[in-house]
């Protein structure tokens, strides 16, 4: 008896230790060599290094050449690797400021206030969170761009040419702000939710006017909740792809964009590395930011009762945060309207509605980009299925057996942009021992790194959920720990387990910058095919393809809804 | 079979000892009660009876056997959670008939193996033979619950939850039946119920139960038998009246109940055998109790204390003046703080219709029974 359990704890030792080389082979060496090649300015070959030797001299022979040159060119100029940066630092703060401006009404409204249809604006606002960004950046073209049915009503109004240029720094801002709010709104309610009542009335029991108690006592309170999802906001927009790509005009250098660019375009690997490394940097600093802020904080968590709201339901201020909400929410909702018409349309764009209408977009998109959807699903599927695997055993290492170490490593994806993940993988696996790049199977172990922190919320949610005292319960009554688990402990997680799987699906049909960046021809999934009919000018077919991603997406995500919802016994 | 015995138990977490040298020997059939606060290692003990913990030396048997090496699941005792740790997926009826399906799991061929484990997974699928059926009935009636087998345990009231969990360990006809603070999820007239629930189901049944408890009044009021623990050890295994009337130490004294705790000095002891100790300012106290040192603490209960005013008694023996310092009205009872010189005493009168409460300052006599006087 006493062999057999040391041996089961052997093989869970060993299953960690795989997941941990997982993780190394993965995300740390690639991070790793690309830092290097930062330096070098040449490519590394680490894993050639292990395994022959004169890679391994010549890598030594690379290493002996390192030099902080590219770093410091940056800054005399010449590159527009400085103004690419700048640039993207304005666009992210800029972005931030203006979601939290926006949105700040909304949340208060949300949480404070009596306002009506909270549930179908809450709906709405799930609209961006399912519309892959460069879907969303081309709706707007087809609103304010030259020929976009807005315009055509500006020019009916009276209007001289367009409203504002489009495919610009202020046309990226806009879609960022109107497709970014949710990260946002939906901390900051939290925020406003904590300020306990008790405080506001004993403000105004003093004395204080309503306007002074918001000043001084509601809004100081919600500050934490308010600066930390501002820089969550600044990261979100920094790391962006899909918008810049679509948006910025030549003359715009965005770090994301410049980038792509130099790894896509011009095979500029040391270039690339930097900017990756540069990238790196400024979203961990933020990420950082955002932990340090929110700590040490927790106004919140004072008293563990749930406190009391009192909702404002003063009728002049109610009506006139509803309708700024409705506006806000406006906007998404005419941009998938747009993208919608613009799927059933023959032509679009002499008039403020399409010339005529049809189903022929549809029909081309599943007799030509049939392969395409398949893609989609079987990459989706194989990330899933990754996902599920590292995952529970993650989740199980971390809240079973305290294993913090794997907790640390499998976030830190958090804080690497899609496009420098991206990067740092193609160039690790470009040659042998190890030649993945441009094979599916590194597409799927990118999207499954990339989305791996989330799931693993997930999963570690639902097992920690489950106390420790079932499990014994269920071993008290009889059964050994390996019957337990399936008896008990796997029928309770099942259902967290299958909402983060179907998290992370719908995620990889919608991830634009991974797809764009690695995904080999014979691989194009939705996302990627969507893109590159846009670059060709096949704007129908690829609003035709982006309403079936948004169709799957919505559909997938009520149904982990359900499921987690089900979860409540 | 069914009786309890625990050997030089030690427990040691990461250098910390919880647990040193425990030995208790817990009859067949007896209700059993752990008492002490939080960290003494009550918890701990009955853990390692469980099997949840495995002792770092010591033996524990069950009936005759040692099961020290055995591991949880084979060691028969049905365990009554604080939490419940009801299956919130299963039905009343599942959660119940969990410990008859997993015993027809490892006892059956393999057709039975797998439609067992098809039935534990989904209750829809296989069916239960009748004996496991007829079983699991009369255990869901047994505790009253005989209508409500078909809902999920969220569904239930604390105190059915409670019965629920109670019926589930007891369905298997567990050796011993072990009760980690049962009681301490539910408001307390419902607790007081379940007080009296329990304990008629221990009795009806005659199983052996250890019950783990930080409520003196719970470990009282139900058991047999109660082991006081502090820091790890055993301080005192007795009675509840034993322990009560007669603590062997100033800890135990505090913890069952409140009492008045003074020091003094041993002066004498009389021709009737009675121990003379000054406490303070010349007064003296008798005690029937003997002394084994000079310094010793004494200890008198609340309601040991007789309380008059003036000189409604003619008697000098032992008898305290002292000054009303406040009264407290508590329902039945009076509890007046009474200060002796410079001693402080808590005096509890039981409350007469008519009797009004005497007021702060009043001059009182506090009289005290010798065989009240406990010394330790």
């Amino acid at each position: 008896m006493k062999k057999r359990l040391s041996l089961r704890f052997d093989g869970f030792d060993v299953l960690k230790w795989i997941i941990y080389l997982f993780f190394f082979v993965f995300l740390i060496i690639p991070l790793f060599s690309i830092l290097l090649v930062s330096f070098t300015g040449e490519p590394v070959n680490l894993f050639g290094s292990l395994t022959n030797e004169k890679i391994l001299s010549s890598t030594l022979k690379k290493l002996s050449n390192v030099s902080v040159e590219a770093y410091t060119s940056i800054f005399t100029g010449g590159s527009g690797y400085f103004e690419a940066l700048v640039n993207s630092l304005k666009l992210g703060v800029g972005v931030a400021l203006l979601v939290t401006i926006v949105v700040l009404p909304i949340a208060y409204a949300f949480a404070r206030t009596k306002m009506p249809f909270k549930p179908f604006f809450a709906a709405i606002c799930t609209i961006p969170l399912i519309m892959p960004t460069f879907i969303s950046s081309y709706a707007f073209v087809l609103m304010f761009g030259k020929t976009g049915w807005v315009n055509h009503i500006y020019q009916a109004l009276g209007g001289e040419g367009v409203l504002f240029d489009v495919q610009s720094m202020m046309g990226i801002v806009l879609v960022q702000v109107f497709f970014f709010f949710p990260y946002a709104l939906w901390p900051m309610v939290a925020a406003f939710k904590i300020c306990d009542v008790t405080l506001e009335e004993a403000s105004q029991n003093l004395g204080a006017k309503s306007w002074y108690t918001f000043m001084r006592v509601t809004l100081p309170l919600a500050m934490p909740g308010i600066i930390s999802s501002m820089l969550l906001i600044f990261t979100v927009s920094f790391s962006d792809f899909g918008t810049p790509i679509i948006l910025a005009p030549k003359d715009l250098n965005l770090i994301v964009v410049e980038a792509y660019r130099e790894i896509a375009g011009f095979f500029n690997w040391a270039g690339s590395a930097v900017l990756t490394i540069i990238m790196l940097i400024v979203a961990a600093f933020f990420f950082w930011l955002q932990r340090m802020v929110i700590k040490g904080k927790e106004y919140g968590t004072i008293s563990g009762k749930p406190t009391k709201q009192k909702l404002n339901d003063h009728k002049g201020a109610v009506s006139v945060l509803t309708a700024y909400t409705a506006l806000v929410m406006l906007v998404p909702l005419l941009a998938v309207g747009s993208v919608f018409l613009s799927s059933v349309a023959t032509t679009w764009g002499h008039h403020a509605l399409p010339d005529g209408y049809t189903l022929d977009h549809y029909k081309t998109i599943f007799s030509t980009s049939g392969k395409n959807i398949m893609n989609s699903m079987l990459l989706a599927g194989g990330t899933l299925v990754i996902s599920v695997i590292i995952s529970t055993f993650v989740s199980y290492f971390v809240v079973r057996r305290g294993a913090s170490g794997l907790d640390f490593v499998s976030s830190i994806p958090l804080i690497v942009p899609g496009i420098a993940l991206g990067i740092a993988l193609i160039q690790t696996f470009n040659t042998a021992p190890l030649h993945l790049t441009g094979t599916a199977l590194l597409l799927i172990i990118a999207y499954t790194i990339r989305r791996m922190p989330y799931m693993i919320r997930s999963t570690m949610s639902s097992m920690m959920a489950i106390r420790k005292d079932i499990e014994e319960a269920a071993v008290s009554l009889g059964a050994s720990s390996l019957v337990a688990a399936i008896t008990v402990i796997g029928p309770l997680m099942l259902p967290g387990i299958a909402a983060g799987a179907i998290l992370v699906f719908v995620t990889v049909i919608k991830e634009a910058s991974i797809s764009i960046l690695l995904a080999p021809t014979d691989w194009a999934p939705m996302s990627l095919a969507v893109f590159q009919n846009l670059l060709r000018g096949e704007y129908y077919t690829a609003c035709a393809m982006a309403i079936l991603i948004i169709v799957i997406v919505v559909i997938l995500q009520a149904l982990a809804k359900k499921i987690t919802k089900d979860q409540l016994y | 079979m069914g009786s309890v015995r625990i050997e030089h138990l030690n427990k040691v977490f990461n250098g910390n000892t919880a647990l040193e040298d425990v030995n208790l020997e817990i009859r067949e059939g007896e209700f059993f009660a752990l008492l002490g606060p939080s960290g003494c290692g009550k918890t701990t003990t009955m853990r390692c009876v469980a099997g949840f913990e495995t002792p770092t030396s010591g033996k524990i048997y069950i009936g005759d056997k040692d099961v020290s090496n055995i591991p949880a699941n084979q060691r028969n005792c049905g365990m009554v959670f604080q939490s419940y740790a009801l299956f919130p997926h299963l039905s009343v009826f599942e959660n119940v008939a969990y410990s008859l399906n997993i015993r027809r799991f490892y006892q059956g061929g393999m057709g039975t193996k797998i439609a067992t484990l098809a039935h534990l997974l989904n209750s829809k699928l296989g069916k239960l033979d009748r004996e496991t059926e007829k079983k699991v009935r009369d255990s869901l009636d047994f505790v009253e619950l005989g209508h409500l087998a078909d809902r999920l345990p969220g569904q239930l009231s604390g105190g059915q939850q409670q019965r629920v969990a109670l019926a589930r360990a007891l369905v298997m006809e567990p050796a011993v039946l072990l009760m980690d603070e049962p009681l301490s999820n539910l408001d307390k007239k419902l607790r007081n119920v379940m007080r009296v629930t329990i304990r008629q189901i221990q009795q009806k049944v005659g199983i052996t139960t250890i019950f783990v408890t930080h409520d003196q009044e719970e470990a009282m009021s139900m058991a047999d038998r109660v082991a006081v623990m502090h820091g790890g050890k055993l301080v005192q295994v007795d009675t509840p009246t034993a322990l009560y009337s007669n603590p062997v130490s100033r800890f135990v004294a505090d913890f069952v109940g409140s009492s008045n705790i003074l020091q003094g000095s041993v002066k004498e002891t009389n021709d009737v055998g009675e121990t003379l100790i000054e406490i303070g300012g010349n007064r003296l106290l008798r005690s029937s109790f003997p002394a084994k040192k000079k310094d010793v603490e004494v200890i008198i209960r609340p309601e040991s204390v007789r309380l008059f005013t003036g000189d409604a008694t003619d008697s000098t023996d032992n008898i305290l003046d002292g000054t009303i310092e406040l009264s407290t009205y508590l329902g039945p009872t009076i509890r007046y703080d009474v200060k002796v010189g410079d001693l402080q005493f808590e005096v509890d009168t039981i409350f007469e219709a008519g009797n009004p409460l005497l007021e702060p300052g009043t001059k009182v006599k506090l009289e005290i029974d010798p065989s009240r006087v406990v010394i330790i």
